[in-house]
């Protein structure tokens, strides 16, 4: 019997794993042919999603409607461990003052979903993204919790959460250690609804819309009246704009 | 001249004191990190206003240090100050060791540390902070080639090439580290490219105060001759980057004071931010620059070792206080939504932020890894020369003059400065 | 050394032919999949494959799935298709004596029972809603 050295030995042993390795994967990539089910199509950037929000027209008790119609929708609200600057506010209540006048306007600010979103530019694993048609998104699954993107957001929209969470809309999966922010509760919108807080206001304070497309209430509004940015200095492009402020 | 490296010994009461106490307080930090990961962030202080809290000053700090420490070396190899050559290998092992310790904090408190690979795999080429993970990577892989040519005599040749390119690298790191702040025009704090510059600037001072006290504790430690020629050096140059570090905060904020639109951060930082205001003047002027300047050049403290250590001690308390102030100050103003307009509700306020243990913790567990692997690195390998007494340095230097001989003459007698045996 | 090598071949020729032929036999199923298999019904049933095989792929390739499909839903906004973390819980989640729905990444419950097997973690249910969403 021919003695075996440790070089044949381990040559050998490599040369028959890597093979079998090599078939066996190959045997269970070409096995694998299906015909998934229907899907709608991928999102375009035919369509700009954007919100005018006219201040003049919601009193303070709308946009306290409208931050509970966001809670409900989307599952926050319930954190019991965090404290009130660790709770999450996707949307909140900002009463401003003129410096000037002295008149006093309330307004609900949330994410503004801005052309050109710092928050965007600054997230280290492309966690932090703008879909084609507008919407900026946390991927929470590449999130690392570095919050990076809410030293960056201009407007303090974005939250981190800061305990373990459970019982989450199915429609929005939230967990700990993420950053997350408004969706524009992009789960309705791709199914040709409207945002909670849109429809909780039901004058022409919040109109929900795409800003491209010349028939939509949104464009023409926005046409006719005056509007404007939070911020418009940064020139970020937002989505969501004011008027009456 | 050859230059004899020796381990230490390591065997002493000291030493395994030492490491046990800074054991124990890694051990400490890692606790903290395990209640802050496990119960999620409310435990912290930290909140969706100061998002970024202790840990990441102290991660900074220990960043920023690192680049500076291995300015030694650089002025070695780069600028062929060959007095410092025997200091270059010390200079990259506490440069590693800091950025391990800075790293080690930056990465535990991510909300989901567990994901370190993804922000390994995936890249936002946008994102200064991804450029960031990239260059603090190569430096441990450059900084570890450079000290493996410095160790490897057949490769001693090739040491200036590579402390070239760990000193160009090291640039590029702290310049992306001053970024993180300098690029972001949200808040009226960061929005200015000054900052990247004088982050370089802080390296220096404190990558040198580091540096200065664990080579004075080393060698006073482990009764090695360290004479008063390089340390004077040493103490010089802490001095003067002390003197630019103030330079630059001076400029950094007249700059802003001019802008009629950054008065209000500037306003809150100099003179009504409450504890930002008292740290700023008492901590970072006078704690960290003023009384520092003054124990290294006057003539009553010059040349004191003790007071050099307490000056270095003082510098980084100091850098410590400034990034305290740069990173939570500067998220505790609210940003300026609504120009000639008052918030009342809602935001505007200053947000309120207490350092909680856990988070306090991981930072000060920082600084302990770093110096517990430069105290194990320095018993491994031959990081430090057996002996840097003035004779010694002055050959290394070839600037052995008579001239020179008399007026250290009057030294040899002094312990510090006797000759090697 | 040759009677090493053979034993190593051996060991893993056995492990490998296990993988594919071992009988998965699921303790857990979870309420509705058990009801769906009693009346024999084919899950997972794919064209051009047995139920058999259906399974198998099923376990090889549900991370695949899953990864590839969040992302296009995600990132690209794309909604429906074969592949949804929702249905699965639906599916496999099982009731206590209460009536009450136990979360799906449970000890003993349907994930657990092949995951702590192989020693993986699963990620998905810190976020995840883990028991089906309440019917208004």
């Amino acid at each position: 019997m021919k003695e075996l050295n440790r070089r044949d030995f381990i040559k050998s042993t490599t040369a028959t794993t890597a093979s079998v390795v090599t078939i066996a994967s190959g045997i269970s990539l070409t096995t694998f042919a299906a015909e998934p089910p229907k899907e709608s199509a991928p999102v375009t950037n035919e369509k700009r999603w954007g919100m005018l929000i006219d201040v003049n027209k919601l009193t303070e008790s709308n946009i306290e409607d409208m931050v509970n119609a966001c809670q409900e929708e989307n599952g926050w609200g319930n954190e019991v461990h965090s404290k009130a600057d660790q709770k999450p506010s996707w949307i909140k209540k900002v009463k401003v003052k003129d410096k000037a006048t002295g008149k006093i306007d309330t307004l609900p600010m949330m994410c503004q979903h801005c052309e050109q979103p710092p928050c965007v530019d600054v997230c280290p694993t492309n966690a932090s993204m703008k879909r084609e048609d507008g919407i900026v998104l946390v991927d929470r699954h590449l999130c690392i919790g570095c919050r990076y993107c809410m030293m960056a957001c201009p407007y303090g929209s974005r939250s981190f959460v800061h305990e373990d969470l459970n019982n989450q809309k199915t429609h929005m999966p939230r967990g700990k250690g993420t950053v997350e922010a408004c969706t524009l509760c992009v789960h309705r919108v791709d199914k040709g609804g409207v945002p909670a807080c849109a429809e909780a206001v039901d004058s022409e304070g919040v109109i929900f819309g795409d800003l491209y497309d010349a028939n939509s209430k949104i464009n023409q509004t926005l046409k006719k009246i005056q509007s404007t940015q939070i911020r418009a200095d940064l020139n970020l492009n937002t989505g969501v704009r004011y008027s009456g402020i | 001249m050859n230059i004899r490296y020796q381990q230490i010994q390591g065997r002493s009461l000291g030493f395994y004191a030492l490491i046990a106490t800074l054991g124990v307080i890694i051990l400490a930090a890692l606790g903290g990190v395990y209640y802050m990961e496990h119960n999620g962030h409310h435990v912290t202080g930290m909140s969706n206003r100061i998002v970024w809290g202790m840990p990441h000053v102290f991660a900074l700090f220990l960043i920023v240090a690192a680049s500076g420490a291995l300015n030694v070396a650089s002025i070695s190899s780069v600028f062929n100050k060959k007095m410092y050559k025997p200091l270059s290998r010390l200079s990259g092992l506490v440069a590693l060791a800091l950025l391990a310790g800075g790293l080690m904090v930056l990465v535990l408190d991510l909300g989901r540390p567990d994901r370190l690979i993804v922000a390994m795999t995936e890249y936002n080429f946008k994102s200064i902070f991804a450029w960031n993970i990239i260059l603090y990577n190569g430096f441990f892989a450059v900084v570890i080639v450079y000290l493996w040519m410095m160790f490897e005599r057949r490769m001693n040749k090739f040491s200036s090439k590579a402390g070239l390119v760990a000193f160009t690298w090291r640039l590029i790191l702290t310049t992306g580290t001053g970024s993180i702040f300098g690029f972001l025009v949200a808040r009226q704090a960061y929005d200015a490219v000054i900052m990247a510059p004088m982050f370089i600037i802080m390296s220096f001072a404190f990558g040198l105060a580091f540096f200065v006290l664990v080579l004075m504790a080393s060698y006073k430690w482990t009764d090695r001759i360290l004479g008063d020629m390089i340390v004077s050096r040493l103490s010089n140059l802490l001095g003067i980057f002390v003197a630019a570090v103030m330079y630059f905060v001076a400029v950094y904020h007249l700059g802003n004071l001019y802008l009629s639109e950054n008065a209000g951060v500037e306003n809150f930082m100099l003179f009504d931010g409450g504890v930002y205001t008292q740290l700023f003047w008492y901590g970072q002027i006078i704690l960290g620059g003023l009384i520092p300047m003054a124990l290294i050049y006057h003539p009553a403290t010059k040349g004191n070792r003790s007071m050099l250590g307490l000056a270095s001690v003082l510098i980084i308390i100091g850098g410590i206080v400034q990034l305290y102030i740069i990173i939570i100050g500067g998220q505790a103003y609210p940003m300026e939504m609504f120009p000639g307009k008052e918030i009342l509700e809602g935001y505007g306020n200053v947000a309120p932020y207490t350092p909680s243990l856990p988070e306090i913790l991981l930072g000060v567990g920082g600084i302990a890894v770093a110096i517990i692997a430069i105290a194990f690195a320095v018993k491994l390998l031959p990081f430090l020369p057996e002996c840097l007494a003035d004779r010694q340095a002055m050959n290394i230097a070839d600037i052995w003059i008579e001239g020179l001989k008399e007026e250290f003459s009057h030294d040899l007698a002094d312990t510090h400065s006797k000759e090697c045996k | 050394m040759k009677r090493l090598l053979t034993i190593f071949l051996a060991a893993m020729s056995i492990g490998i032919s296990a993988q594919i032929h071992a009988d998965h036999h699921i303790p857990n199923l979870g309420e509705k999949a058990t009801e769906f298999k009693d009346e024999d019904k084919e899950a997972h049933k794919r064209p051009n494959m047995s139920h058999a095989d259906s399974l198998i792929m099923q376990r090889k390739m549900h991370p695949e799935l899953l990864l590839h499909k969040r992302d296009r839903t995600l990132r690209q906004g794309v909604r429906g298709g074969r592949a949804s973390l929702e249905k699965c819980v639906d599916c496999h989640t099982s009731v206590d004596k209460d009536g009450e729905h136990i979360p799906v990444n449970a000890p003993e419950q349907f994930c657990s029972t092949c995951h702590q097997k192989v020693g993986t973690s699963i990620d998905c249910f810190s976020c995840h809603r883990t028991t089906p969403a309440e019917e208004m």
